[in-house]
């Protein structure tokens, strides 16, 4: 992949017009075209991060259970059944057998196993007797565990905080004071008259105040109401914990005996965790598998359904799909580069390359011109007429290098040049349904293109290069300039016109002859969408003739 | 089978039906015309709440009512470690892509939280965000944005993540430090109202913890490097190197982090050398201090001179900027390759010396971590990638922390000066009762042994002692006393207590009721999400931000906007959105405070009546 070439969905911006591609931003704009989808009440494009999502249904990615909705409340979208991660690898567990009490595998009674069951990693033979979780039965492990999990202690200290907060709750709420007999002395829940008395009963410095004898405890006791709270007692008290996971000296002390730090578990392994567990690795809880879901996508402006898929778990259609890629044409990038790929060592060296970032990018060279081409394919039944403009950038204010910006890099950092003219995609069609006269129209297309390439004095650089089926393939121009730098990256303008839903036969040879566009044929429709072409990097001089000899 | 799920229903369903189910018919009448075109029942009442506990870093999403979040996850992507920072971009071209960047990252999150973490339909579920309260107001609206437009949720509202910490601990009083990633914040609470003015931040925290271990281990680490199957019979001594700084991903430091590092209980041969081992350890020792600090710093050169004596040597300029010489460098730069050279030898003078003190009195236990190669070491291709070894001295586990708590900085106070700064701004008949109900929340307080040290280094800045009188007569009698800044807490310190201490201190003859430890066992890291939970099922969300209200303001804006842009008037100077989200720096001025300057926006002060329930 050398070059790459991606659309543009607006919804990140107010405007109809792209970023500038040389900012980092721009990216998460455009997309492949796979990725889009196409409104066609709206008529535009929708991407994954503007269309509305909802859950059409829910299941489990490792038995493919479709769950019903009722439950996935309850089980907390996790899988109800016999799915389990290890919690030392996020591996999926299998249920095993224990081993017979005689020791000998080849004693096995029964094709089921022995009753006390285990969980078991294959990747990192982690089992659930090493956490004490066995089962008596090799079926419903979830349920067998709910009851773990029903008494947990960080559910239960929370119902109970929340047995504690209600009625205080509801009696600020009626702004009453509160019924007799709910606590001793503090009826003022309401924050305002608790801060009122408050304010009442402060000390007075010089005024002696009466006091019971013990002061002490008096003034305990009065700095304990003065927010008027009776005080919560906890279920679990963390400084009653006598296990680790505290976090308290104890645990302190476990760590700086540690031997290993696979010892402790891992933030990933404990962090949805809200309780004081134990940080040994040792003491971790199978996971159970959480749920998928199936996604119902809707445009979200006209609310109409993009993608709505197939019930099953196991079904990989969908009732609805309006996807770009059916209404767009297919662009291709395809840049020859003689120089660069001879360069290019060959090999292991490559693969290790192409873990870096940009390596994997074909690099240009300053002061040189490349010829690109670009693949069209029409997804429609009807031929269609493209135009490609290239959107004029605004001069970059910043250099994208950092460097201090002088008049130099004020210069556009390279040119592109596209054929100008509209030319015509042949309709998709089945295979054996093309004829050679195709290719014919093509040719005659190309004539109306070669004043281009006579001003250009090179042959088939820019232009309408081959056509084939439904697809063409134009080909264009980049010329860097001298000091060009950063990438060469341009948003390209595509509008096609094609047929609205009625075309009579004259008028399709009519639209044949004209080269010219919608506005002068009532029965065509123009859509225009844009792209960020993508041709790689422009090495920059200096760096050009230091840097790339130990590069490559 | 039936009958141990039969307890299990009554427990889930019995407190939150009865009160949602009517809600949930009453509001299907006048929900939006979508509803009753989808088929499917929602499956959670549209009072259970999505609570989102959104930090520079980590996220915890979940729903009300729930003990504990569905999902926390890493917030940033690989090419930086937090979402923001605490620096908004300046304006300009730069400033303006920055912000957009970080809009599609946060839309990005937020989308995810929906659809990929609580699977659920945004469009009929309320959120709650629980806000830090020195979350940047740009990153709140962005947040809003995108969860009004993009996302149309119902309803949003912010609550104060310190305010909910308390509540998760069954209290609505209580000084609550929140010792995050960026900063740490200290916070009085006072009957569920948040004294925002008495706010006390300082920025160490996790990520001057994390730039510290990594300076700390680039130092004094040893990399051995994985052997070659060529070269396989070379000894381990031989392969052993310096820590390439590569090795130090953000993901290693954060399995260390979480895996090795501890904090050790305070260096304590006796009290008084204990105070100056913090002041050893600080460069503060250094000229600048002097008049602050005077008979510590020269205590620590006369005692401690043997420990520091690399220090006086570097130049005395890298002293001006005091104890963050160093980690300030590595603070900002540890990410990129260049902190090792920027001030090096300044740096491992004063690392030097802060090791030799630290080994002394570390008795954990040296560890070896797998960690994958630096790419650039030579490997051959297609092998199987094979780890080096780190090893990490056992006193860096225990005392890298230490960072936390030196203080003696004006600017960068320790975490537990910074409670005490909090609690000298309270007014003081709240003092006591504050003071005697700290609770610590956040990420960094799960290092084991953090909130016993901290509870010790609180009592110890309380108790040290003061510097004997005498001196200052003999010595020169215009000398002014001691500066000691927390004297008038000084009486509190039998009364300091941490709520969620692990380890609480015996009980003392003094105060019969302590409430040490008294907290539930929540993790300090969970207990805001915890409490956003229950502030969600007991529906206390705070102000809640109802959809059509801000359609109606982005309607108006855009009015004005027609309007004023008919009329010729600067459209960037109108840009001002008369709407505005609920926020404690927005807050009307308490009654008998003269009226601000500023002009009166009407509709912010609607919103601001109910605060905290």
């Amino acid at each position: 992949m050398s070059a790459t070439i991606k659309y543009y969905c607006s919804c990140l911006s107010n405007t109809v017009v792209p970023p500038a591609p040389h900012l980092p931003s721009s990216s998460h704009s455009f997309h492949t075209l796979p990725e889009l989808y196409f409104c066609e009440e709206c008529d535009a494009v929708r991407c994954n991060e503007c269309v509305s999502i909802e859950v059409s249904g829910y299941y489990c990615p490792n038995c493919l259970f479709e769950v019903p909705s009722a439950s996935v409340r309850a089980e907390k979208n996790r899988c109800a059944r016999n799915c389990f991660f290890c919690p030392q690898c996020f591996n999926t567990l299998a249920v095993v057998p224990s081993d017979p009490p005689d020791g000998t595998s080849f004693h096995q009674a029964n094709s089921m196993g022995e009753p006390p069951f285990l969980l078991y990693c294959n990747n990192c033979r982690w089992d659930s007797a090493e956490a004490g979780i066995t089962f008596e039965k090799s079926t419903g492990l979830a349920q067998q565990l709910q009851k773990h999990e029903d008494s947990a202690p960080d559910s239960l200290e929370f119902e109970r905080l929340k047995d504690f907060f209600e009625p205080l709750l509801r009696a600020s709420s009626s702004n009453t004071q509160h019924a007799p007999g709910t606590s001793s002395h503090s009826t003022h829940t309401n924050p305002i008259t608790a801060a009122a008395s408050s304010a009442l009963a402060r000390d007075i410095p010089g005024v002696s105040k009466y006091h019971p004898p013990p002061p002490r405890s008096r003034q305990k006791s009065k700095h304990g109401s003065k927010d008027d709270m009776p005080t919560y007692r906890s279920r679990v008290e963390i400084g009653g914990i006598n296990g680790y996971g505290a976090g308290g000296e104890k645990d302190a002390d476990l760590f700086s005996r540690l031997e290993h730090p696979s010892q402790v578990s891992t933030l990933a392994q404990k962090w949805t965790g809200s309780w004081s567990v134990s940080p040994l690795s040792r003491d971790l809880k199978p996971i159970r598998i959480p749920l998928h879901s199936r996604l119902t996508k809707r445009c979200p402006s006209c609310r109409h359904i993009l993608i709505k898929p197939e019930q099953k778990a196991q079904s990989v259609r969908f009732k609805i799909k309006l996807v770009a890629a059916n209404y767009l044409p297919a662009i291709e990038v395809h840049l020859p580069q003689p120089t660069a790929s001879t360069r290019r060592v060959p090999g292991a060296r490559t693969t290790q390359d192409a873990d870096q970032s940009n390596s994997s990018r074909s690099s240009l060279l300053p002061g040189k011109s490349y010829p690109f081409r670009l693949g069209l394919k029409n997804p429609l039944y009807d031929p269609i007429q493209v135009r490609l403009v290239v959107q004029r950038q605004p001069l970059p204010a910043v250099p994208s290098a950092g460097e201090a910006s002088t008049e130099k890099s004020r210069r556009p950092p390279f040119a592109i040049s596209l054929p100008s003219t509209a030319f015509s995609i042949a309709p998709y069609a089945e295979a054996w349904e093309y004829e050679d006269e195709d290719d014919l129209d093509g040719l005659d297309d190309d004539d109306g293109l070669s004043p281009v390439k006579a001003a250009k004095g090179r042959s088939k650089t820019v232009g309408v290069l081959e056509k084939k089926a439904n697809t063409t393939i134009v080909g264009g121009e980049i010329v860097i300039a001298k000091d060009g730098r950063g990438d060469a990256k341009f948003n390209m303008l595509v509008s096609y016109t094609y047929r609205s839903d009625e075309p009579p036969v004259d008028e399709m040879i009519g639209s044949k002859r004209a080269t010219d566009l919608v506005k002068t044929n009532p029965e065509t429709k123009t859509f225009t969408f844009y792209t960020v072409v993508d041709l790689g990097t422009i090495i920059p001089k200096e760096d050009a003739r230091t840097a790339s000899p130990d590069a490559y | 089978m039936s009958n141990p799920s039969t307890p299990r229903h009554r427990a889930v369903v019995v407190p939150s039906t009865p009160a949602t189910s009517n809600r949930l018919a009453a509001s299907t009448v006048q929900a939006s015309p979508h509803y009753s075109t989808t088929r499917r029942h929602s499956l959670y009442g549209t009072e259970d709440r999505i609570i989102l506990d959104p930090g520079s870093r980590v996220w915890k999403a979940g729903f009300s009512g729930e003990g504990r979040p569905r999902d926390v996850f890493f917030v940033s992507g690989s090419e930086q470690s937090t979402l923001w920072t605490q620096s908004r971009a300046a304006g300009g071209p730069e400033g303006e892509e920055k912000e957009r960047t970080l809009k599609i990252l946060l839309q990005k999150r937020l989308r995810n939280v929906f659809h990929q973490c609580l699977l659920t339909d945004p469009k009929s579920r309320k959120v709650i965000i629980v806000e830090h309260p020195l979350l940047p107001i740009y990153i709140k609206e962005m947040m809003a944005e995108i969860l009004f437009e993009n996302l149309q949720i119902p309803s949003l509202s912010f609550a104060s993540s310190h305010l909910l910490a308390l509540f998760a601990v069954g209290r609505m009083t209580g000084l609550v430090l929140d010792c995050g990633y960026l900063q740490s914040t200290a916070l009085p609470i006072f009957s569920s109202r948040p004294l925002f003015p008495q706010l006390r931040t300082t920025p160490l925290a996790g990520s001057r913890f994390t730039s510290h271990l990594r300076a700390l281990l680039l130092l004094f680490g040893t990399y051995v490097a994985p052997a070659t199957s060529g070269a396989a019979n070379v000894p381990s001594t031989s392969r052993s190197m310096r820590v390439p700084e590569e090795v130090l991903s953000d993901g290693v430091m954060e399995q260390i982090k979480t895996q090795c590092c501890f904090v050790g209980s305070a260096i304590e041969s006796d009290e008084d050398e204990s105070g100056e081992g913090d002041r050893a350890e600080t460069p503060t020792a250094g000229d600048d201090s002097m008049e602050m600090d005077v008979p510590p710093s020269e205590f620590s050169e006369s005692q401690l001179g043997s420990d520091i004596v690399d220090t006086p040597s570097s130049p005395p300029s890298s002293h001006l900027s005091g104890p963050s010489s160093f980690s300030v460098v590595t603070g900002t730069q540890s990410q990129g390759p260049r902190s090792s050279r920027h001030g090096a030898s300044t740096r491992e003078g004063h690392l030097q010396a802060i090791a030799e003190m630290y080994s002394k009195h570390s008795t954990a236990t040296e560890l070896r971590l797998r960690v994958d190669p630096p790419a650039s070491q030579p490997q051959q291709a297609g092998a199987t990638p094979i780890k080096g070894t780190l090893i990490i001295p056992g006193w860096i586990r225990e005392r890298a922390a230490e960072v936390l708590f030196e203080g003696g900085d004006v600017d960068e106070s320790s975490v537990a000066e910074v409670i005490l700064d909090s609690l000298l701004k309270v007014p003081v008949d709240l003092r006591k009762l504050l003071a005697s109900s700290i609770l610590v929340v956040g990420g960094t307080p799960m290092l084991p042994g953090f909130i016993p040290r901290l509870h010790s280094e609180l009592v110890r800045l309380l108790t040290h002692k003061v510097p004997p009188r005498k001196e200052s007569p003999q010595g020169s009698p215009r000398r002014p006393p001691p500066f000691d800044p927390y004297a008038p807490l000084r009486q509190l310190a039998p009364f300091i207590a941490i709520l969620n201490n692990p380890s609480p201190p015996p009980p003392s003859p003094e105060i019969q009721t302590s409430n040490a430890g008294k907290a539930p066992a929540f993790t300090p890291a969970c207990l805001p999400w915890v409490g956003g939970s229950l502030a969600g099922a007991m529906k206390i969300g705070g102000v809640e931000v109802a959809r059509e209200k801000w359609d109606e303001a982005a309607l108006d804006e855009e009015e004005d906007n027609l309007n004023e842009s008919t009329h010729g008037i600067d459209a960037g100077t109108a840009k001002r959105p008369k709407f505005s989200l609920p926020d404690w720096t927005r807050s009307s001025l308490p009654i008998g405070a003269p009226p601000a300057p500023r002009p009166p926006r009407p509709e912010a002060a609607a919103p601001q009546t109910a605060v905290g329930a």
